[in-house]
């Protein structure tokens, strides 16, 4: 036995299936350990536990359902191994479905579909992971029918079929010692647990993952108080109904008082230990994340102390990766506030000088915002390269423009000066801007020089215009005052000779 | 141009090898003469809550440079250190002004501290010398704002959006001067460059950022705060 295992251990092919090292080689099918018992989320039908049971077992699950079935029309017996099964297994944490559905599940190709009148909804066909050529579009339909949250209409079938065969068992059982008026309050009984628990079952243990259906918790309470009612009664005078009923509902009451302070402080210890697991995955979170990109950075930044432009730049891209981690920037994607951090972090790390961006409002990405992203992004890259920090950004989003300044400290250019050959400003900033229906506007400054840029934009819910209308000219852009800080507006002079600067 | 006053001040942050770094600069650079100089003291340093208020009501400082993260207190930081320090005086029987100096960008933190009472918000990428004029402005009592707190004020006032005040003394929102000047500070314009701008004095600029700090503080907005705690400053 030990030779063999080590044999096969050093083979290395099917050494998991030797593990435990109980007996001799298993078949080929088994070579995977058998799944856990646990109750399937996917593929259920009322709480999961025969198709987890059928995963387990590696028997289709329509079998598994045909017995549990069948077994539950004499005595039964099926419906209580159900219940007891439900109230024992586990369910599946948040497995993988790809994992979860082995294929130890397979297939049942001939399995016969059983007749919805006396198996009740209960083999409904909504097994997991099979996939039936013959059935396959009503399977489908149904299989998302079931799965829009009308779990109850199942339930319901169900219930009426276990009243329809109690009630057949009924008429027919005058030659069987059968005792109708014990059975129908007993299948309303346990109907309405099963409303009851399918309720719990779906609800989260801190904050409902979808909400309580309160109406499915009354009908399953006042059907098992029907049933508690209808076992008591057995016998006695319509009269009488009314005090039993009274006893019923005076027992209930008492056991809930009693049972309430339990029950909220399992309930507490609960939510503390969720909370708790809760806080240990975020700190393997963070662990793991310091550990991608802070540490992985230190150590570059040890192995490169000696050159500082390099320790600053790669400091500053660290510093902005940690921002958008704690600010989670992922909420934003996608708006024009995420796109311009993504265009200043590219400036930085292509050129390692700071740029403060400052954006008030936001608004989701459009092409023409796109445009003005890149244009702020040329602006700023020209400032990073050609003039001297600080070097700021500041966009406002307003409710009929966006507009966007970009300073620096530089000695300024002269655009006449710039070569015609050279397309940064001319075409990438003013071009690309007029073409998108903006404006943009040099301005020259005693310390530096600031590009304005504005695009007028439209509220989301207009429609927009088949073509892009120039910005008025009169829009108040910035609070400049032309009469006396001379600037030039480029918006409706496409021609650059005509451009003024400031001196 | 020749005041030859002596600014005290308490440096407060959790971090010595911060508050060293801060202390070194500081003093180096109030060493070297400038224009409009005034001598530096630095009067204590602290690290947490408890110490600092110890320090703040030992040492009467003119100015306090504040974290807005730190350890002790009710777990506010910065926010608590300026609610047990209220009513205290410096020297010169005016009241302690704190500057607020952080890394966080978080919104909540920034209006958390401004509105226990902070006169200023700058980040700790500030330039030694800018530091050195925020000290100077808010030791005469003057608000100090950055970039990105001009930003974020223009948001949570609703600014952008084109609400502006009819009269000043609306608490609720900017007037229009105003948010012009908080326009230009976002845009990085320093004081006087804004004053030049929009042809005013610096005392002017000043007055109106104080003004605006007064709103931010009084202002029962009542976005201001729910929109602190969904957003951070960008």
């Amino acid at each position: 036995m030990v030779a063999l295992a080590r044999r096969v251990g050093q083979d290395g092919t099917v050494q998991t299936a030797y593990e435990n090292g109980t007996g001799p080689a298993r078949p080929a099918w088994r070579a995977t350990p058998r799944p856990p018992l646990v109750r399937q989320r996917q593929g259920k039908v009322i709480a999961g536990v025969a198709a987890g049971l059928a995963e387990h077992l590696g028997v289709p699950v329509v079998a598994v359902r045909v017995v549990l079935v069948l077994t539950s029309i004499p005595f039964g017996a099926g419906l209580v191994v159900y219940v007891f099964l439900w109230a024992t297994m586990r369910e599946v944490g948040d497995v993988d479905p790809a994992v979860a559905s082995t294929p130890t599940l397979s297939p049942a190709p001939g399995a016969p579909v059983a007749d919805p009148a006396t198996a009740g909804g209960a083999t409904t066909p909504t097994t997991a992971s099979t996939v039936r050529t013959q059935h396959h579009v009503d399977l489908a339909a149904m299989r998302t029918w079931l799965r829009s949250g009308n779990q109850a209409v199942v339930i319901t079938l169900l219930g009426v079929a276990a009243l329809a065969v109690a009630g057949a068992l009924w008429l027919g059982g005058a030659g069987l010692d059968v005792h109708a008026e014990l059975i129908l309050p007993v299948v309303a009984i346990v109907i309405g647990a099963i409303f009851f628990w399918s309720q719990l079952d779906d609800t989260d243990a801190i904050g409902a993952r979808r909400p309580v259906r309160w109406i499915w918790l009354v009908v399953g309470l006042g059907l098992t108080i029907l049933g508690l009612v209808g076992l008591l009664v057995r016998g006695t005078k319509l009269t009488e109904l009314w005090q039993v009923a009274g006893a019923v509902l005076a027992a209930l009451v008492g056991v809930a008082v009693l049972s309430a302070p339990w029950i909220l402080r399992l309930w507490s210890n609960l939510r503390l230990e969720q909370a708790a697991r809760i806080r240990a995955t975020e700190r393997a979170d963070i662990a793991a994340h310091l550990h991608d990109s802070v540490l992985q950075t230190l150590a570059l930044i040890q192995r490169q102390s000696g050159d500082a432009a390099t320790v600053a730049r790669l400091a500053r891209a660290q510093e902005r990766q940690l921002r958008s981690y704690l600010y989670d920037e992922d909420a934003r994607a996608g708006t024009l506030g995420a796109a311009l951090t993504a265009a200043m972090g590219e400036v930085e790390d292509l050129h390692g000088v700071p740029v403060q961006l400052v954006v008030t409002g936001d608004r989701p990405m459009d092409e023409h915002l796109d445009a003005l992203v890149k244009a702020v992004r040329e602006a700023t890259w020209n400032a990073v390269r050609h003039a001297s920090p600080p070097v700021s950004a500041y966009v406002e989003v307003g409710p009929d423009a966006v507009e966007a300044f970009v300073r620096d400290h530089g000695a300024g250019f002269d655009l006449d000066t710039v070569p015609d050959d050279r397309a940064g400003v001319r075409e990438s900033i003013i071009g690309r801007m007029e073409r998108h229906g903006g404006t943009a506007r040099i301005r020259r400054r005693a310390d530096g020089t600031e590009v304005e840029l504005r695009l007028p934009v439209r509220q989301p819910h207009e429609p927009e215009p088949a073509a892009t209308t120039p910005a008025p000219p009169g829009a108040p852009a910035a609070p400049t005052a032309p009469g006396t800080t001379p600037s030039t507006t480029t918006g409706s002079t496409p021609d650059p000779e005509t451009q003024e600067q400031a001196s | 141009m020749t005041d030859p006053r002596t600014i005290r001040i308490v440096i407060v942050d959790d971090h010595h090898m911060f508050r060293t770094g801060v202390r070194a600069e500081l003093t180096t650079l109030a060493a070297t003469p400038r224009a409009g100089a005034f001598t530096l003291e630095i009067a204590g340093e602290a690290g947490a809550v408890e110490s600092a208020v110890k320090v703040i009501t030992e040492q009467r400082p003119d100015v306090v440079l504040l974290d807005v993260h730190l350890p002790g207190g009710d777990g506010h930081g910065g926010a608590d250190v300026i609610r047990a320090c209220a009513g205290v005086q410096s020297g010169a029987d005016v009241p302690v002004r704190f500057l607020a100096l952080s890394v966080s960008d978080a919104a909540e933190d920034v209006i958390a501290v401004i509105r226990a009472g902070a006169r200023g918000y700058v980040t700790k990428t500030i330039s030694a010398e800018e530091l050195l004029t925020a000290i100077g402005r808010v030791a005469d009592g003057d608000a100090v704002f950055s970039p990105r707190l001009a930003g974020f004020v223009l948001d949570a006032f609703g600014a952008t959006a084109g609400e502006v005040a009819e009269i000043d003394e609306e608490l609720d929102r900017l007037s229009a001067r105003e948010r012009e000047v908080m326009r230009l500070i976002a845009r990085g314009y320093q004081y006087k460059e804004v004053a030049k701008e929009l042809f005013i004095s610096v005392k002017t600029v000043e007055t109106h950022v104080s003004s605006v700090l007064r709103k931010l503080q009084l202002s029962s907005r009542h976005e201001l705060t729910a929109w602190a705690m969904g957003r951070r400053l960008l």
